[in-house]
């Protein structure tokens, strides 16, 4: 999924680590690709200045840090309109997941929905379809977000 | 010296170079003291702008990317500073005006009084780091820095107060579009 996003333009990936995007993360690493910030708001601020600079870039970070970015994305990504790829693994999808993330696992999806975040959740047999339609949303000058749920435990 | 006086003087040097402006009075004080479309006022986002400006600087090394930043903001978001650090963007001057105070919400204290924000920025490998109080000072700092490589931090104690002058009038969507298409 990362080489695909490189190879179709999208020349950087901020954000801050998950363990449901870590293989994800590694490959972008590999290709010295990834800067590791150290929250998601800062994730998108840089980001947001790459774009400014025309170039294209992806957010990474867990469903978690993405309640924390919510008036970064209504104050910054929204109102100036930002085409930013969200990708966000999603913890608590699992019932049995860790107790830290039952209860934003759990409003997960209407966080999205209430945040009016064009999204797709993404499978192992639909990656490929979904990565196309995030990048013709940036195409189209929007923000949108690629949602990856968390299907196993550790 | 006041936020906006403080400012006029970087602008009497600063003629063309982009500029991100941090939230509040700030981003106000640049647009009415001087308007131009390769400023990115930040209107929202508390605590972003030195992150737009890395994102921007690393970007496009070949410009210097200034970006004006209060005390309340920095504080805010100081990962940035070791983020900033761990990158070394060579074209990055970071200017804090720094009056120990939330001036846009109504004057409560930072803690920028009791803590050194520029120590914070020697621990995270910021190359230069200058503290200024006066006109004298500021033009000497921007003189110097015109042969360092940053990221630079340009510390400009201020006293609070001063007109804030009138809000931006610039749609948030029209400020990013002047910006890239000016970049």
């Amino acid at each position: 999924m990362f080489d695909y996003l490189h190879e179709n333009g999208i020349k950087n990936f901020v954000g801050v680590p998950d363990s449901t995007l870590k293989k994800f993360i590694k490959c972008g690493l590999e290709n010295n690709k990834i800067i590791i910030t150290t929250r998601e708001e800062e994730a998108i601020g840089i980001a947001t200045g790459m774009l400014l600079a025309k170039s294209p870039s992806l957010v990474f970070m867990q469903n978690a840090g993405f309640a924390n970015s919510l008036s970064t994305i209504t104050s910054l990504v929204q109102l100036y309109k930002i085409p930013l790829i969200f990708l966000i693994g999603w913890r608590g999808f699992l019932k049995n997941d860790a107790p830290e993330h039952t209860k934003i696992g759990r409003i997960q999806p209407d966080l999205l929905k209430i945040m009016e975040i064009d999204h797709k959740i993404v499978q192992d047999s639909n990656w490929k379809k979904m990565c196309d339609w995030a990048l013709k949303k940036f195409q189209n000058n929007k923000s949108c977000a690629l949602i990856i749920p968390r299907e196993f435990l550790d | 010296m006041i936020r906006n006086e403080a400012m006029q003087i970087f602008l009497e040097k600063i003629k063309k170079d982009p500029i991100v402006s941090a939230n509040g009075f700030i981003s106000r004080d640049l647009f009415n003291i001087h308007d131009k479309k390769t400023n990115f006022y930040m209107i929202g986002s508390m605590g972003l702008a030195s992150s737009i400006g890395l994102g921007i600087a690393l970007t496009i090394p070949r410009k210097k990317i200034f970006v004006f930043d209060g005390d309340g903001n920095i504080l805010m978001n100081l990962g940035s500073l070791t983020t900033i650090g761990k990158l070394q963007p060579k074209n990055l001057i970071h200017v804090i005006f720094d009056n120990s105070i939330h001036e846009s919400t109504g004057g409560q204290p930072t803690s920028s009084s009791i803590i050194s924000i520029a120590k914070i920025a020697k621990s995270c490998k910021y190359k230069k780091i200058f503290t200024a109080s006066g006109k004298k000072g500021i033009l000497k700092i921007l003189n110097t820095i015109k042969n360092n490589q940053g990221p630079i931090m340009i510390i400009v104690k201020i006293k609070g107060g001063g007109n804030s002058g009138k809000r931006i009038s610039i749609s948030p969507e029209k400020i990013k579009d002047y910006f890239i298409e000016e970049l």
